[in-house]
């Protein structure tokens, strides 16, 4: 049990650890002007006072917030800045669906107590941590500027070096149309002759265990199922899965296709992989494209997943050369691995 | 989505955090990096534990030589001057571009240097201010070199950063900032800093990098693709613009 104040009354409340703040006040108090939209703090619907300081109460556990006091919407009936700003959001057509609009009024209200008369450029930077679907955002910023300017301004801040206008990034090429939306290609020098690796490369079981964190489950003609571990600090994943498996030894080619879950979280993907002689070893070249679906998806780093995979295939091309000397997959583990084993078991139990 | 069912521990001082940083166990400060993960659930803890109230975490000391910030220093604090800066602004300045206000009302220092993720402004900026880490474990580690690969950084298991040593820069030294993101907030695709004797780049999906020169991105990022590249020599670039203008 924990207790809070909420818009000015004193609320026990029983829930469990893992419940948000924003849950908490529509489950347990009933008070529903606060709207979830995403739940990883992007969105800005589900923005109250904390303190009196605006903050996301999706990313506050109820249990952190315990002796704190929180004000909702509900709780700005009264609030005199709230007032002037529920006034010019109606005459300027400031909410259509009004979705956004609790959170909207929360930041609104932000703006022009603590910033006072400001112009519509730093009105939309404020407003950047808050979507609205509807309006195109005219309306809000006229109705916080005209807010806004009936208040003083602050004591101009202290001097600080000319700031750079905001870079735009370079306009990126378009890529070839794909079914899968993330591609990338990858190579690694090999101290093997092609024959020495390929004949690693077309065993799937001997190949699988070349791979960190990779298990071979099941195998039956070009049908084969399998699972990998991934970790990356907090971050850890088992995906198991099945697909299909080609090899054509003429141009010392394989290809894997394939398709696994975990949890929410659905994967699919192709590894294409050739070995070229390279001077006196070879090069393993991959290409990989891959598509995420669930919230994995939604928290994508595709930026992430490139070193993930660099570091993944740098142990794997090392581990491929020490199987071909005969030795057994490495007691001492790489950089990737290594990093698995450190966070296994302390950040995740599925790790 | 909603996070997995976890336990929930306030500790209310080092000692008593130290106990509950057991295996399977999260440290959380102000949580909002954090915070999106446990509820997309890709992180899956079986305890939390929130150390943002153990004493010593926050306040700060000022000395001739450095700033001490304690950990929990949230970034609107920064923003808004209510701690000193030693940094001629440019803590103020990155602290007012980090993600939203509600965030940043929230968000601490030494959370978004232990969360290490590269996309995040303090790794970058500690590493280029020269600042070092403080830990709970009595250590003192450079923050150049303290984030190693995306989300690991140099702290040992149940150890937590209680404060960032800030070094004093010379009065009128100039800097430049240029962090380059799609929208207001979003995550860095490349940093670039330029202090009076350091170039860093930043945002590299690996660890911040000090430069010499703007040219040697290349082969100090070779983990980087060539467009990703470009992009980190725009950011150190411009930044060298902001410095020298």
């Amino acid at each position: 049990m924990i207790t809070l104040t909420v818009n000015g009354e004193a609320r026990d409340i029983a829930a469990p650890a893992r419940t948000h703040l924003a849950d908490a006040l529509r489950e347990h108090c009933g008070l529903t002007g606060t709207h979830l939209g995403c739940e990883q703090g992007v969105c800005g619907a589900c923005t109250v006072l904390v303190d009196g300081q605006p903050m996301r109460s999706c990313l506050i556990y109820a249990h952190e917030a315990a002796g704190m006091e929180v004000t909702t919407i509900e709780g700005l009936d009264e609030d005199p800045v709230a007032a002037a700003l529920r006034d010019a959001f109606n005459r300027h057509h400031a909410l259509q669906c009004g979705y956004c609009t609790p959170g909207m009024m929360v930041t609104a209200r932000d703006i022009v107590t603590r910033l006072g008369a400001v112009d519509e450029d730093r009105i939309r930077a404020e407003l950047a941590g808050n979507l609205c679907r509807c309006t195109g955002y005219r309306g809000i910023v006229r109705a916080i500027a005209e807010v806004a300017a009936t208040r003083p301004a602050l004591p101009a801040p202290a001097p600080r070096p000319v700031v750079a206008a905001p870079a735009a990034p370079p306009p990126v090429a378009v890529a070839p149309a794909a079914a899968l939306t993330n591609r990338l290609e990858h190579a690694e020098t090999l101290a093997l002759a092609p024959d020495a690796a390929w004949a690693i490369l077309s065993d799937p079981a001997r190949a699988v265990a070349c791979l960190p964190g990779a298990r071979l489950l099941h195998r039956e003609g070009e049908a084969i199922a399998g699972e990998i571990r991934v970790a990356l600090g907090p971050l850890a994943a088992r995906f198991a899965g099945e697909g299909t498996l080609r090899f054509d030894a003429a141009t010392r080619t394989g290809e894997l296709r394939g398709r696994g879950a975990e949890g929410a979280n659905a994967a699919e993907g192709e590894v294409i992989w050739r070995v070229e002689p390279d001077g006196e070893g070879s090069r393993l070249h991959l290409d990989i494209g891959w598509r995420l679906t669930g919230p994995l998806a939604q928290f994508s780093r595709p930026s992430l997943v490139r070193g993930v995979v660099a570091g993944l295939a740098a142990d794997f091309a090392r581990n491929l050369e020490g199987a071909a000397r005969g030795q057994a997959p490495p007691p001492a583990p790489g950089l990737w691995s290594l990093l698995r084993r450190l966070v296994r078991g302390w950040f995740s139990r599925r790790a | 989505m909603k996070p997995v069912a976890f336990e929930h521990a306030t500790a209310a001082t080092l000692d008593e955090a130290r106990a509950l940083l057991t295996t399977g166990a999260k440290p959380m400060a102000g949580g909002q990096s954090l915070g999106p993960m446990l509820n997309l659930r890709l992180v899956r803890p079986e305890r939390l534990v929130d150390i943002k109230r153990v004493p010593g975490l926050r306040g700060f000391t000022e000395t001739e030589t450095h700033l001490t910030l304690g950990a929990a220093t949230t970034h609107a604090e920064i923003e808004d001057g209510r701690v000193p800066d030693v940094t001629n602004g440019l803590m103020r300045h990155v602290a007012g571009g980090i993600a939203y206000r509600a965030v940043r009302n929230r968000g601490t220092l030494g959370g978004s240097l232990a969360h290490a993720d590269p996309a995040a402004d303090w790794p970058s900026v500690m590493a280029a201010l020269g600042a070092t880490i403080l830990t709970s474990g009595g250590r003192r580690l450079p923050a150049d070199g303290f984030l190693r690969a995306p989300f690991t950084t140099a702290l040992e298991p149940g150890e937590i950063i209680t404060a960032v040593e800030i070094p004093r820069q010379p009065p009128g030294a100039r800097w430049g900032y240029c962090k380059i993101n799609r929208k207001i907030g979003e995550f860095a695709k490349a940093i670039g800093i330029a202090t009076p004797t350091r170039l860093l780049a930043g945002a590299v999906e690996g660890p911040p990098t000090l430069l010499d020169r703007v040219e040697d991105i290349p082969a100090r990022l070779p983990w980087l693709d060539p467009a990703a590249q470009r992009l980190a020599a725009i950011a150190v670039t411009r930044a060298q613009a902001m410095r020298d203008s």
